[in-house]
């Protein structure tokens, strides 16, 4: 039993679970109606499209490196989606596929210059960042798509069963899709071994460079749905989607608990902590905070995750020091 | 018996500008340890390099069974049964035991689910025949360091190797992991494997080889002959030309010196109990124990990076409190040299001048507002050519010098600051044997003419002996005794290994030579 527990308070999603039941009792006794069905169905549709954004970052803090162009991948993404059905009358789900394509060869492209040159994905991905953004605005000349499609529309803004809205559907797919594929695949088990050691993964006759491409195409490819879930959300193909993620998308994966030189994330850990920065943008909307200071919130909430990591390192780095000297 | 397993026919190899292997044969019996020796440089692990299929040789050719083999890749020599333990851990530290053996063959099978539990079975088996007691589902980041050496092992024979090399598997390990490591060798040894293993610890090789090829300057100096009837004289001889020897320097009595430092009763966080330790002005002491015995902890605790608990320290006589390392350099004098000088001595990646000058920019600065490289150049040069760094200029990278080099260019960052005690932590650890009575010199002439105080760690004997004028003994985060150091190898060797392994009950006497009275108030 005690071992038990004891296993749940070294994983990574102990903590952030603790923290939202926490999170929710509290509030929820404060203010009865953040239980409400509509706001759950607020909070749901905020959590599932910053998931899947969060996702995109996270695979790549898998194998030790950062995507700085999740944003303008997803906002390129966004306006390919919208364009593709207001200038050519594209039916919405070969929109969404060619959309999506967009948002996997973006990513494999940053990966493919990681790989080949050797160059950090910190600037590459800079580079690449001012690209995408720059062919986002320069088709658009900053002006939205507004034709979207009503089906469209509804999928974003409607519920399959109450209260929970399509949108929770992809999120609930990819979450599983990622896990299964960081845990149970070879695949996915590659990109954590080069992330945690990239010579002895080479030295075991992983290829690296092949390893990097993936997890950035896989990266590319979700912020592309995540760009396609926003359209959806806010029945517009905005040029500006995406230019608010970037610390979000760090945000999430390190509050639940991934280690920024790679090799070590969690897929739950990731979706809680979506869900933790959810409820706190919620609260302070509750309770009047001006929304300005969300900001504010989610960097402090960013050093208290990084802080806490920290802390369980050497906490477990002490308690093998013990049992070196037991031994 | 003698069967030869694998051969290396009239190897050779160029780097640009090198020629790193020269006609170079290797020739390995069925079921033996063969030791692969040489100084740095020699061709050691070029030669590793091209048998695991990391390099291609330009000439010469690899035949395993008879068989010629080609190989194009390290996965080309894994599929042919030719596995490596290298050097530097190559585990991925948050996977499990079972996924770190069996990595390799996942990469067949991309798209299909991993079957953990069948995993752990099949680790078993191996983690068993090792004697390796871990669940197989442990993360290899909870190992220790060991531990970790085994599953290595086990990764490569799980790839079923016939030939497994081994590049210095001990150089981590403490005496009684390597007796264990040993034993595990023995028994692969017996069935049926071959071993080649690269040490720079003779006595390793000597307990445990069967064969021996030593390369020198990328040529044989001896093929694949029987260790019998060599002893350590003979591989010396063959490694460098000429045989070691400990140099004929006269003893000098440094009791009359001053005291530079002295701890009293010391104990520290990190587990030292009542040490009492002195150096004296232009001595060099010695602080000799098995790895693990607590020296580089305790010269982390002078300098105020581990806390010291109880007890007092004082430098040039008075009372001194170092609660960082930045006190221990500027109010105190205090350098170290680091036994990691990769790591933890040196910035790789920053220029000879940009090394040295690091301690004493602070002290440059004070003085003129601004930094020149030209004030550095003018402080920090005379000592670069002191120790003859060999560099093409100062604005070398550090990285691109040997090692021996980079040792110097690490004693010269604390000659330039001005040290008045020195801490040198194995100062010769990968440097080759030429350079290593070269860096003896030196620092026996440090304490000579700049009258600095050292405190040599090392778990090399013979560089113990020729180095230290007294030899303190620690075992188990505790002084067991000091020695004068006689000079005669087999007089000192026992003596300090009697203080190792003498109990803590009993009382300590100084053995051998004449007690010295100060000395022993050290005890």
């Amino acid at each position: 039993m005690k071992r038990q527990l004891n296993r749940y308070l070294q994983s990574d999603w102990f903590g952030p679970l603790l923290i939202t039941i926490a999170a929710i009792a509290l509030v929820s006794w404060f203010n009865p109606s953040f239980l409400s069905p509509f706001n759950i169905q607020i909070l749901l549709l905020a959590i599932a499209v910053n998931a899947i954004i969060a996702y995109s970052q996270m695979v790549i803090i898998a194998i030790g490196q950062m995507n700085l162009s999740v944003g303008a991948i997803g906002g390129l993404v966004a306006i390919s989606f919208s364009g593709f059905m207001e200038v050519w009358s594209i039916p919405w789900p070969v929109a969404a596929f060619m959309a999506l394509s967009v948002g996997l060869t973006a990513g494999y492209i940053n990966g493919l210059f990681v790989a080949m040159t050797g160059i950090s994905a910190f600037i590459i991905t800079l580079a690449t960042l001012s690209i995408y953004k720059g062919l986002n605005l320069g088709i658009t000349e900053a002006t939205p798509f507004y034709k979207i499609p009503e089906t469209v529309k509804a999928l974003g803004n409607s519920n399959f069963i109450e209260p929970l809205p399509w949108l929770v559907l992809p999120t609930i797919i990819v979450t599983f899709c990622l896990w299964y594929l960081l845990n149970r695949l070879p695949v996915g088990r590659f990109i954590l071994a080069v992330g945690g050691n990239e010579h002895a993964a080479e030295l075991s006759g992983i290829s690296v460079r092949k390893t990097i491409i993936t997890a950035h195409a896989i990266s590319g490819f979700l912020a592309g749905l995540a760009g396609i879930m926003l359209v959806a959300r806010l029945q517009i193909g905005q040029p500006t989607i995406g230019d608010d993620w970037l610390i979000l998308s760090f945000a999430a994966p390190v509050i639940g608990g991934a280690v920024l030189t790679g090799g070590h994330i969690s897929v739950a850990g990731t979706l809680l902590g979506v869900v933790i920065v959810a409820i706190i943008t919620q609260v302070l909307v509750l309770f009047n905070v001006d929304p300005f200071l969300v900001q504010v919130v989610l960097g402090l909430l960013i050093l208290w995750a990084v802080g806490l990591n920290k802390l369980r390192e050497v906490r477990a780095a002490r308690s093998m020091d013990e049992l070196g000297a037991g031994a | 018996m003698n069967k030869v397993i694998f051969r290396a026919a009239d190897i050779s190899k160029s780097f640009p500008g090198v020629k790193a292997l020269q006609q170079v044969n290797l020739s390995l019996n069925h079921g033996s340890i063969h030791a692969l020796l040489g100084e740095n440089g020699a061709g050691k692990s070029t030669l590793i390099k091209i048998i695991t299929g990391i390099h291609r040789q330009d000439h010469g050719k690899l035949m395993l069974d008879d068989q010629l083999l080609q190989l194009h890749g390290p996965h080309d020599a894994i599929s042919q049964g030719i596995g490596v333990v290298h050097q530097e851990r190559n585990l991925i530290p948050r996977f499990s035991v079972s996924e770190n053996i069996f990595l390799e063959s996942l990469g067949n099978k991309g798209q299909t689910r991993i079957d953990y539990r069948a995993m752990h079975e099949k680790a078993r088996v191996w983690l068993d025949m090792l004697a390796l007691d871990v669940d197989p589902a442990t993360p290899v980041n909870r190992l220790s360091v060991a531990q970790m050496q085994l599953v290595e092992i086990a990764k490569a024979l799980s790839l079923k190797s016939k030939v497994l090399l081994l590049d210095e598997p001990t150089a981590s390990l403490t005496s009684h992991e390597t007796d264990t490591l040993f034993s595990v060798l023995h028994r692969l040894r017996d069935s049926g494997v071959s071993l080649v293993f690269v040490s720079h610890k003779l006595e390793e090789v000597q307990e445990i080889c069967d064969q021996v090829t030593v390369l020198r300057d990328g040529v044989n100096a001896c093929e694949s002959r029987p260790m019998q009837g060599l002893d350590r004289q003979d591989i010396v001889k063959l490694m460098i030309g000429r045989s070691e020897q400990i140099p004929d320097w006269a003893a000098r009595a440094r009791s009359t010196s001053g005291i530079a430092l002295e701890l009293q009763d010391v104990c520290t966080s990190s587990g030292h109990r009542d040490v009492n330790l002195q150096v004296r002005r232009a001595e060099i002491v010695g602080l000799y124990g098995l790895v693990g015995a607590g020296r580089t902890e305790l010269a982390k605790a002078i300098l105020g990076k581990d806390r010291i608990v109880s007890g007092t320290i004082e430098v040039d006589g008075s009372p001194a409190t170092i609660s960082n390392v930045a006190d221990a350099v500027e109010k105190y004098h205090i350098g170290y040299v680091s036994e990691d000088r990769k790591q933890e001595g040196l910035i790789l990646m920053h220029s000879i001048i940009e090394n040295v000058g690091i301690t004493v920019w602070q002290q440059l600065g004070k003085a003129r507002a601004f930094l020149t490289n030209r004030t550095i150049r003018e402080h920090v040069e005379p000592y670069i050519n002191k120790l003859e760094v060999k560099t093409p200029s100062l604005n070398q990278y550090v990285n691109n010098l040997s090692g021996g080099n980079q040792q110097k260019v690490s004693v010269a960052k604390w000659l330039a600051a001005g040290v008045h005690v020195l801490i040198i932590d194995e100062p010769s650890v990968g440097i080759d044997i030429k350079t290593k009575a070269y860096l003896h010199e030196l620092i026996r002439e440090l304490a000579d003419t700049e009258d600095t105080a050292i405190l040599l760690i090392s778990s090399d004997m013979p560089e113990m002996i020729t180095l230290a004028d007294r030899i303190v003994v620690m075992n188990d985060f505790q002084v067991m005794g000091d020695i004068v150091n006689t000079r005669d190898y087999a007089t000192m060797s026992e003596a300090i290994m009697n203080l190792i392994h003498r109990k803590q009950a009993d009382k300590p006497t100084t053995p051998q030579t004449t007690p010295q009275p100060d000395n022993r108030a050290a005890l």
